[in-house]
């Protein structure tokens, strides 16, 4: 009898443990979350508060700054127009007063209500907000969300261990009960001994809780070490946080315990020392299925299974989740890697090496074009703009085949106009500097100039939707001028000469038309755009140098190159660069981090999953003591004794597998269907490997379970259970 | 012919000072087709001797033989074979395996057999027990002295050499008390089924031909009653 409390008190240690650390890691892991965030918000919209703006003067500032709860008043230089209104940022002792004070202080310096301004998404950060604010601020709702779904699923789980433990003491609660201890006393009773067993296992699984937590933190800096701009996380505790997770898991684990001991001490001393708490079934059950397969002993343990439906619920909802989860999880990344790589990787490969992005640039005023192509290492580099434009498309312009598409009936009002000469359409202009210009005309095989444009004379097929696999069309007869229109002031017009209406591209890494299908783009050298864009405007204030180096140029190469052009250009101008092969690890790296992130939450469903099933069958051995000594009673051998227990776990870790198969095998189809992917595609890339690891080790330790249980059938003693048929 | 022999059965548990001697030096033989009762009070060590003929349990010396098998020489598995062969298993509380039909909890012996049962004995026994419309019933689903009659039919579907019944009639009331006891001995008459009862109850026990006493693990009296009651 000793043995068995030792080993359910077992599996109550474990199951606390499992609990504490999944909660301290919940609990660690937001609060590292939410601590960036604050940062991060600090970060790039500042620390303050809330704001004032309006005509305020130094006795006003004075007045703000002697208010009660104001700690801090900052003057911001940035933020101060040229209309003499003045911007200052309040920062307070209390946060909780935010709201309430700052109308106040307007109030006080006779500003007006529009001159309040809030850092919501700081306040929303300490749970303060404004009935103004209506943005979601998702952070705090889906932590308490998750760590109550967390709980909830816990108790499930605990509360079985729980139960079998107290279940193997029920008939020494029936004779206490029978000597008059009352259920308030017995309640009691079991409600310490369930806190005598846990107090070790919750500290020590909400101190790994913290450990993981500064562990994932750590990994999360490592994956996303080359993410441009990103800022890093620092790992973090706070007393109040260990105090909430203590909390937490103390009320899971107490209302998993108090459950069955509820329950327990209200039995009558009869009902106690009699009750076997064996599983049965309440109604006639048939497992053809099994019985078919496996004999007799198919059957047996399909009852058996079917008699602990209850007990296994958490498993088994656990189980199929963790694996319906991960599956289409590693399919959708599949899908998603393809498609990336196919429609961006393998695309641009040869499109571009090197970008820079020069902020606040004119293509016209960038000095240093030939510098940077004479730079080592650099193959080709062209400098370019983007400029909006309009542009009207008549009947009379647009090409047969276009006509026989439907024309613009398609388009959308918000991209296409239709005006009493034609479509006022979305011109965009891709502005080459002069050199790349004459390249480019030389690839189309037309005299080089620089009097005029080129137009991308295609338009997709809007009927077709498969982007992978479009169809184009000339969009536009030649007519050999282009006339034009500034965007938003359609009466500006320009009129220039057409070079040629191609459906070849300069080599740049650009997508064209992508969302509006009727753009029709225009390539310009830069000396014309410098004659028109006064009446044309509209450009962008970017400017990008494109640079392709040496072909197969490695990692080091492109990285070397790149901090040479960083170097001739950071120094006069605000840039920002990337080259091809980092961003293509940066992009792995973060799906790799995506994958860890999904792989370990299903990973923790599956712990549940497993934590519940180990619960479950370390406690069984007493529950089911009777069970297996009627099957040896009867002549069942240990090997059909073993053969049942064996079928027992294979349905139990097969469940999932089967059950995951048709909604996976949806989801793939769907995948497939959206991203216009072939089937043939995906199973060369299909994650067979990491899905059958998953479920292979959902089986192994669903099979440990079950071994470590049968290691206790083995100790069963047949004539001692048989001869004490009150047990 | 000798369907039973026990030589100097010992049975001890515990080790050292803790030692209790359950069963001491019983020599026993019981003939096929007879209907005995062994008796004693609590604690006598006659359930531990049922649980030695029907090899649950291994004496610590002495040998046994059943039916021509020796059971000190089986394994664990034989020694299941042998229980789902050689003899039939009755218990006070039945035993019967909740979560199936009494059809099936009957034909379990065979099933695990991979046998396929005779329909023409399965049906005369589940006749002369009473219990052809409850077959398909759970065994949760019936009255204490059915579930009796279905464990007493799921030992004799093997047709065992011996019916070992410990305290069959122990958890039911007198109507079906002496339901069983009847059916007990009915099947040893018209089956020849040989049967070892155990009991406490005088009144169960002078239903036998044979009442084996026993007191402190010994047999201290072998009565045979002389004349054989025909129904």
């Amino acid at each position: 009898m000793c043995k068995e409390y030792q080993t359910s008190g077992h599996s109550i240690r474990l199951c606390a443990f499992i609990s504490a650390l999944f909660l301290s890691l919940l609990c660690g892991l937001f609060y590292n979350m939410w601590k960036y965030e604050v940062e991060r918000i600090k970060l790039n919209e500042g620390d303050w508060q809330s704001r004032l703006v309006g005509f305020l003067d130094q006795e006003d500032i004075e007045n703000i700054k002697n208010f009660a709860t104001v700690k801090d008043v900052v003057i911001n230089e940035r933020e101060n127009r040229n209309d003499q209104k003045i911007t200052v940022d309040l920062h307070f002792d209390d946060l909780r007063v935010v709201l309430t004070d700052t109308p106040r202080l307007a109030m006080l310096t006779n500003i007006p209500q529009d001159g309040i301004f809030y850092n919501h998404a700081l306040l929303a950060m300490y749970l303060i907000r404004d009935p103004q604010d209506t943005a979601p601020r998702l952070l705090f709702p889906m932590f308490i969300l998750i760590t109550l779904l967390a709980s909830v699923s816990l108790i499930m789980i605990v509360h079985n261990a729980f139960a079998l433990s107290m279940n193997a003491k029920i008939h020494q609660i029936g004779i206490l009960s029978s000597i008059g201890a009352t259920p308030k006393q017995l309640l009691t009773c079991l409600l310490q001994e369930a806190a005598a067993l846990c107090a070790i296992p919750v500290l020590g699984g909400n101190l790994l809780g913290i450990a993981g937590c500064a562990g994932f933190t750590a990994l999360s800096n490592i994956l996303a070490n080359d993410i441009p701009n990103r800022h890093k996380a620092i790992p973090g505790y706070h007393p109040l946080v260990f105090a909430l997770t203590f909390l937490v898991t103390a009320a899971t684990i107490g209302i998993s315990a108090w459950l069955p001991a509820r329950k327990l001490s209200v039995l009558t001393p009869l009902e106690a020392i009699k009750n076997t708490g064996e599983p049965y079934l309440k109604r006639k059950k048939k497992s053809p299925m099994l019985a078919l397969m496996f004999g007799v002993e198919g059957e047996l343990a399909g009852n058996a299974l079917k008699a602990q439906k209850k007990a296994l619920r958490t498993a088994s909802l656990s189980l199929v989740l963790s694996s319906m989860a991960f599956t289409i999880m590693q399919c959708f990344f599949a899908t998603s890697e393809i498609s990336t790589r196919e429609t961006y990787f393998e695309r641009y490969q040869n499109a571009w090496d090197i970008m820079i992005t020069l902020k606040d640039t004119d293509i016209n005023a960038f000095k240093l074009k030939d510098e940077c192509r004479n730079l080592s290492g650099v193959r080709d580099a062209v400098v370019y703009q983007k400029a909006m434009a309009k542009r009207i498309v008549t009947e009379k312009e647009m090409t047969d085949e276009m006509k026989d598409c439907g024309g613009f009936s398609l388009a959308q009002e918000k991209y296409v106009k239709k005006t009493d000469e034609g479509w006022l359409i979305n011109t965009p202009i891709i502005i080459l500097d002069d050199q790349s210009f004459l390249t480019y005309c030389e690839q189309l095989g037309i005299p080089p100039q620089l009097d005029g444009a080129v137009i991308l004379n295609q338009i997709r097929d809007v009927t077709n939707p498969d982007f992978r696999h479009p169809m184009f069309m000339p969009y536009i007869k030649n007519t050999g001028v282009s006339i034009l229109r500034q965007s938003g002031k359609e009466d500006q017009t320009t009129r220039i000469p057409v070079l040629s209406y191609t459906e070849k591209t300069p080599v740049l890494r650009e997508d064209y038309a992508t969302l509006d299908y009727y753009e029709l783009v225009h390539f310009l050298p830069a000396s014309l755009w410098g004659n028109i864009k006064n009446q044309i405007t509209g450009s962008e204030n970017d400017m990008y140098i494109r640079v392709l180096c040496r072909e197969n140029a490695t990692l080091e190469e492109l990285n070397s190159t790149q901090n040479q052009i960083d170097r001739l250009i950071g120094q006069s101008y605000t840039i920002t660069s990337e080259n091809r092969i980092q961003e293509y690890e940066t992009n792995d790296k973060q799906i790799q981090g995506l994958k860890i992130l999904s792989g370990s939450f299903c990973a923790m469903l599956a712990i549940i999953g497993i934590g519940n099933v180990f619960s479950n069958t370390l406690g069984f051995v007493r529950q089911r003591k009777r069970e297996f000594a009627r099957y040896m009673s009867v002549g069942m051998t240990p090997g059909e004794l073993r053969k049942m227990f064996c079928i027992e776990a294979l349905v139990l870790a097969g469940q999932p597998v089967l059950i995951t198969f048709p909604p996976a095998v949806l989801a793939i189809l769907f995948m497939l269907k959206m991203s216009y992917l072939t089937m043939g595609e995906f199973l060369d890339e299909a994650p067979f490997t990491p899905i059958a690891i998953f479920m292979l080790a959902i089986l192994a330790s669903v099979a440990l379970a079950y071994s470590f249980a049968w290691r206790n059938v083995q100790k069963i003693s047949l004539s001692e259970v048989l001869k004490d048929d009150t047990q | 012919m000798e369907i039973l022999k026990c030589e100097r059965i010992r049975k001890v548990y515990g080790f050292g000072n803790n030692q209790t001697t359950a069963l001491d030096g019983i020599d026993l033989s019981v003939s096929k087709g007879e209907f005995v009762a062994i008796v004693g009070v609590s604690g006598s060590g006659k359930s531990t001797l049922l649980h030695i003929l029907g090899s649950v349990d291994r004496p610590t010396d002495g040998k046994v033989t059943v039916d021509g098998t020796d059971l000190s020489d089986l394994n664990r598995t034989q020694a299941a074979v042998f229980r789902r062969r050689k003899v039939g298993l009755v218990y006070q509380f039945y035993n019967l395996i909740p979560t199936m039909t009494i059809e099936k909890n009957i034909l379990l012996p065979l099933a695990l057999d991979k046998k396929k049962p005779n329909r023409e004995y399965f049906e005369k026994i589940v006749g002369s027990l009473a219990i052809m419309d409850k077959l398909n019933a759970l065994p949760g689903q019936l009255s204490g002295g059915q579930q009796q009659r279905a464990a007493i039919a799921r030992a004799l579907i093997y047709r065992p050499a011996l019916l070992l019944a410990d305290e069959p009639t122990g958890n039911l009331d007198r109507k079906n008390s002496g339901e069983v006891m009847d059916m007990l001995k009915l099947l040893n008459r018209n089956l020849e089924q040989t049967v070892l009862l155990i009991t406490h109850d005088e009144k169960a026990a002078l239903e036998a031909d044979r009442i084996i006493t026993i007191e402190d693990g010994r047999i201290v009296g072998d009565e045979r009653k002389e004349v054989k009651m025909l129904p």
